[in-house]
């Protein structure tokens, strides 16, 4: 497989069979609190898909060219957070100055990212598969837009049945989790379609 | 063992130490906008440092646009033309017309100066400073109303017309953290510029008159701003039909107090509204003005009179009340001011009688 | 559950001193969102809906403005009173407009009892579903306004 397809490969793979939200249930908190209607997912998505595309590979750097030369592997956790948090923080002023309307549409999400977990599992999943350089960009941008492609999806639903009735119990949280899980079931319909590893 | 514990506390010390440096860096050259310059109605330009709000930005120039909510955008009173300041935020929209986003008209508590800044302002909100005053004598005008006397310090006088109000300012006290505005008619003609007198009636659970009820006193420093407002006597010759209810006394009395030492004779009646005699104040100062207004008379009414309260004068609805003694309204104007369905009704009742609608003036800035 | 960044910034325009005096939470420390669920659930058990609740809380708000802040008379057995204050207050939910302070008192000579809100609490009622926290002086108990305005299911 020359090297273009396996990279559209592992994409594919980040943003269907593999996706961080419906496979691997990473990133479940905004997810549930913040996707009851299109246009805020879409901003919080896009935010996602900016922050995991950028970080994820820094994170590689910062693995592959400093902790592991240095015999500091163990510090990978603390590590990616920090880089994380820098990153989301730096994003913030970056929006802030350049647009008042993003800033104002996207802001509030942006301090929410750097907790969601998601972005750390992307980096961490990045080590423990050993993805190259390359294979590292194709899995944070496709991971990112996997997650908002879920949100949406989630929000295009939740949007759709708001006026329905449903069974006392399940609002909220228990019809957002059933959702959630007929779609990963949906996905799962990929297979087929594996990353190399 | 300690070289390796060692390294690793060093290189993540030092990673986060590279990182916080370069968020102080970004944060220095992206979050500061340096010196901007306001160019206001094409005439006045202010310089001022970039970064903040229009609203107090302008505030902390000593020009004041009415705001209610402090600039939390919950009023929508600070609209302002901002000819280069690019588009409304989704927390304006609600509040602007279609036609004033189109001639860019923003609420200046939500538009941030980045760079220099073409306004218009309206004429009048030149004129609305803040002020500086001290509590000189806090009266009680009935059970529930006080009258509220302050002495100007810092400017120590105002300009303004008769029936125009003021923003109070009720700072952080007991269960409240941030300062709030709330609006009130001056009671005392504008010839006295050192002093103004506001009443103030008491409403359970509310900010400011719970501040002013319980907790100010006499020797208090109190911030207002303003004057603020339309409701002021048209000039002409029609006579004037005026109805008020509880605290809606406190323009009209303005205004008449301004027309007796103006000397200004038209033809007025000022008919005001009370539940029973524990409602109705000032009765003797405004009956008094009959003698110093020619043509003017005063018509208390009482809604509810007590028979304790043993009372000769005119009962009712003060709307039914007026409706009695005026069957032609078609010359006159009128001056409302109270609540809403009072206010509803009178224009009822005035346009039923052949008042045109144009000529029925209220104190609406509820 | 933790609730969404939304709610949490109306939750902080409820506490005392934003709005009015004491607020619209009372001594209530549940998030807003689980105080929302329960009266839901009450509302729901009584076999009504918010706006049922509002719409006859404003019906009473209608007639009683008639009198001008005097109390009158409304049908089978009822006395209202509606009366205002100057000045508008913005709705806790951050979206625009400003309602005036009026207040609508319905005594229900039948029983006995008597309810008193204003026109924002109408809103909150029939369109946010909220009757303010426990321990609020100006909580308003679905139960009670149903039992005093006599509100019936209409189906």
């Amino acid at each position: 497989m020359n090297p273009f397809t396996a990279w559209f490969a592992l994409f594919f793979a980040a943003v269907f069979t593999q996706n961080i939200l419906l496979t691997n249930y990473l990133g479940m908190c905004p997810f549930l609190g913040a996707s009851r209607e299109i246009k805020t997912s879409f901003g919080l998505g896009a935010a996602v898909v900016f922050v995991m595309t950028f970080t994820t590979p820094l994170n590689w750097i910062l693995y592959h060219r400093l902790l592991i030369p240095l015999g500091l592997e163990y510090l990978g956790l603390i590590v990616f957070i920090c880089l994380i948090a820098a990153f989301t923080q730096l994003i913030e002023l970056v929006i802030e100055r350049v647009s008042d309307a993003l800033y104002a549409s996207l802001g509030i999400f942006l301090p929410l990212i750097t907790v969601n977990c998601a972005i750390l599992g992307a980096s961490l999943f990045m080590v423990a598969r050993s993805y190259t350089f390359l294979q590292t960009t194709a899995y944070g941008f496709g991971g990112g837009l996997g997650w908002m492609l879920a949100i949406l999806a989630m929000a295009g639903i939740r949007q759709r049945i708001a006026k329905n009735r449903l069974p006392r119990g399940l609002e909220g949280a228990g019809i957002a989790l059933i959702i959630a899980g007929l779609m990963a079931m949906a996905f799962t319909g990929f297979t087929g379609i594996t990353a190399p590893s | 063992m300690l070289n390796e514990f060692l390294l690793g506390v060093g290189v993540v010390t030092g990673l986060n130490a590279f990182l916080a440096l370069l968020l102080v860096l970004a944060e220095r050259t992206l979050s500061h906008y340096g010196p901007c310059t306001l160019t206001i109605n094409d005439e006045k330009k202010l310089v001022v440092p970039g970064g903040q709000d229009l609203l107090s930005t302008l505030k902390r120039e000593g020009l004041f646009i009415p705001s209610a909510c402090g600039g939390r955008g919950s009023c929508g009173l600070c609209k302002v033309t901002v000819l280069d300041g690019g588009d409304p935020l989704a927390t304006e929209i609600p509040w602007l017309k279609p036609e004033e986003i189109a001639r860019h008209v923003r609420l200046a508590c939500q538009v941030r100066i980045k760079h220099d800044l073409r306004l218009q302002l309206p004429r009048e909100w030149f004129a609305i400073r803040q002020f500086q005053a001290t509590v000189v004598s806090i009266r009680d005008l009935t059970h529930d109303i006080k009258e509220l006397r302050l002495r100007l310090v810092d400017p120590p006088e105002i300009e303004f017309q008769a029936g125009q109000f003021i923003q109070l300012e009720v700072p952080p006290y007991e269960l409240t953290d941030e300062p709030v505005y709330r609006a009130y008619s001056i009671s005392s003609p504008p010839s006295n510029r050192r002093e103004i007198e506001l009443e103030i009636r008491y409403v359970p659970n509310g900010l400011c008159t719970t501040w002013v009820h319980r907790h100010l006193n006499v020797g208090d420093p109190v911030t207002f701003n303003g004057p603020y407002g339309q409701f002021v006597l048209r000039p002409g010759n029609r006579p004037i039909i005026a109805i008020a209810g509880g605290s809606g006394m406190a323009p009209l009395k303005a205004i008449f107090l301004d027309m007796a030492e103006k000397g200004i004779a038209r033809s007025a009646r000022y008919f005001f509204g009370a539940r029973s005699r524990r409602d109705l104040f000032l009765v003797e100062e405004m009956k008094a003005l009959e003698t110093r207004i020619p043509g003017f008379q005063f018509i208390p009414a009482l809604s509810n009179p007590l028979p304790e309260d043993r009372w000769e004068g005119e009962t009712g609805l003060i709307t039914e009340v007026a409706a009695r003694h005026v069957p032609d309204a078609s010359g006159a104007e009128a001056y409302l001011c109270g609540s809403s369905f009072l206010i509803k009704a009178a224009i009822a009742m005035l346009t039923e009688r052949g008042m045109p609608r144009e000529r029925i003036y209220f104190d609406d800035f509820g | 559950m933790k609730q969404s960044p939304e709610l949490q910034k109306i939750q902080e325009a409820m506490r005392p001193g934003r709005l009015t005096k004491t607020g619209f939470l009372g001594s209530d420390s549940r998030p807003l969102a689980d105080i929302l669920a329960e009266d839901e659930a009450t509302v729901a058990r009584l076999g009504l809906t918010h706006a049922a609740i509002a719409t006859r809380m404003a019906y009473f708000r209608e007639k009683g403005e008639a009198g001008l802040g005097l109390a009158v008379d409304v049908p089978p057995h009822f006395e209202v009173r509606v009366d205002g204050v100057r000045g508008r207050l913005p709705c806790p939910f951050a979206h625009p407009g400003l309602y005036p302070k009026i207040f609508c008192q319905v005594h229900n000579q039948k029983t006995g009892e008597t309810v008193t809100y204003s026109d924002l609490q109408i809103h909150l009622i029939g369109d946010h579903g909220f009757y303010e926290g426990r321990g609020s002086p100006y909580r308003l108990e679905p139960e009670t306004l149903v039992q005093v305005l006599e509100i019936t299911p209409e189906e």
